[in-house]
C-alpha cells in the first residue's frame, strides 16, 4: 500500500509543479535578433498553442502565429510565439499581438550594438513537440544583468500552499475524529481472525 | 466572442455557487452569535423575537452586503489584468 501512495503523491505534486511551472509568468533577458510569422496546422501539440486571436473566426484549421527570434544572456537561443490568450486559459488577457509584435520588432539588435530587453512569458519551449513559450511583454533594459523578483509569483504560491495546508489540517482532523474511531472498531472486531487486515487498516491511518 | 461568453456564465456560475455558500454561513455565524448572547447575557423574554429581531437587523447591515464582494473582487481583478497586460 505504501509504494501506491507514494506513486500517487508524487505524480499529484509533478503535476502541480509543471501545471505552475508552465502556467506563471517567467522573464527572459534576452536580444530580439528577428521576428517572424508562420503558418501553424496544429497536430498532437495543439493544446499548447492558443485559438485563433480574438474577434476572428475561432473553427479554421490553421492560422499564422507570429514569432520572436532572440539569443538570451548564456548565448542560448530561444525563440517564442506570441499569440493572444484572449479570455481563455492562462488568464493574462493578452488582446495586443500584434502591438507586442511592433515592439518587438523596433528592438530588433545584432550581437555587436546589442539591446537587451526583458521578456515576460509564460509556457515551455519543447523541440520534440515544437511548443513555443507565448509571451506576454517586452520592456528594453540598459543592463543584460537587471534583477527581477517575481513578487507576483510568490505571491500566488503563498496564497496557493496556505490554501492546501488550511484544506489538509481540516481533513486531518475530520478524519482523527471521525473516520479513524470507525475504522479503530472495525479493525478490533476482525483483529481475532487477520492480522493482515488490522494492519491494511492501519496503512490507511498513517 | 464564444470565449468571452464561456468566461461570463462559467465564472457567473462558480461566483454564485461562492456567494451562496458565503452568505448560508454568514448568516449562520450571526444566528449561532445571537443565540449565545441571549443564552448568556439576556435570558430574559422571547428567544426567537431576539434572534428574529437581530437577524432583521442583520438583512439591512453593511457585513451583508459586502459579501457581493465575490462579484466585484474578481471582477476588478480581471479589469486590472487587461489593463496591465494590454496598456501598460
Amino acid at each position: 500500500m505504501g509504494y501506491i501512495k507514494w506513486v500517487f503523491w508524487i505524480t499529484f505534486w509533478v503535476l502541480v509543479a509543471s501545471f505552475f511551472h508552465y502556467t506563471l509568468p517567467q522573464h527572459d533577458v534576452a536580444r530580439v535578433s528577428d521576428t517572424y510569422e508562420k503558418r501553424i496546422d496544429f497536430g498532437a501539440n495543439s493544446i499548447f498553442w492558443a485559438a485563433a486571436d480574438v474577434g476572428n473566426a475561432a473553427t479554421t484549421a490553421n492560422h499564422d502565429v507570429f514569432f520572436i527570434q532572440t539569443r538570451l544572456t548564456n548565448d542560448q537561443v530561444m525563440v517564442y510565439r506570441n499569440e493572444d490568450t484572449g479570455w481563455g486559459w492562462p488568464p493574462y488577457f493578452k488582446f495586443d499581438t500584434s502591438n507586442l509584435q511592433a515592439e518587438a520588432s523596433d528592438l530588433k539588435s545584432g550581437a555587436d550594438a546589442p539591446q537587451w530587453v526583458v521578456i515576460k512569458h509564460y509556457g515551455w519551449r519543447n523541440e520534440f513537440m515544437s511548443i513555443f513559450p507565448n509571451a506576454v511583454s517586452v520592456r528594453a533594459v540598459d543592463d543584460p544583468n537587471v534583477r527581477i523578483i517575481p513578487w507576483l509569483n510568490i505571491g500566488i504560491l503563498i496564497f496557493f500552499f496556505a490554501f492546501v495546508w488550511a484544506v489538509w489540517v481540516r481533513w486531518r482532523r475530520f478524519r482523527e475524529a471521525r473516520i479513524d474511531p470507525v475504522l479503530e472498531d472495525a479493525g478490533d472486531s476482525i483483529a481475532n481472525t487477520s492480522d493482515g487486515v488490522k494492519k491494511w487498516f492501519g496503512s490507511w491511518r498513517k | 466572442m464564444i470565449a468571452l461568453v464561456r468566461l461570463l456564465v462559467f465564472g457567473f456560475l462558480a461566483l454564485s455557487v461562492v456567494y451562496v455558500c458565503l452568505s448560508l454561513y454568514s448568516r449562520s455565524v450571526r444566528r449561532g452569535k445571537l443565540e449565545a448572547e441571549w443564552d448568556e447575557e439576556i435570558k430574559d423574554g422571547d428567544r426567537d423575537a431576539f434572534v428574529k429581531e437581530g437577524m432583521l437587523e442583520y438583512d439591512g447591515s453593511l457585513r451583508r452586503k459586502l459579501i457581493l464582494g465575490v462579484y466585484v473582487i474578481p471582477i476588478s481583478i480581471i479589469s486590472f489584468i487587461i489593463y496591465a497586460t494590454n496598456f501598460m
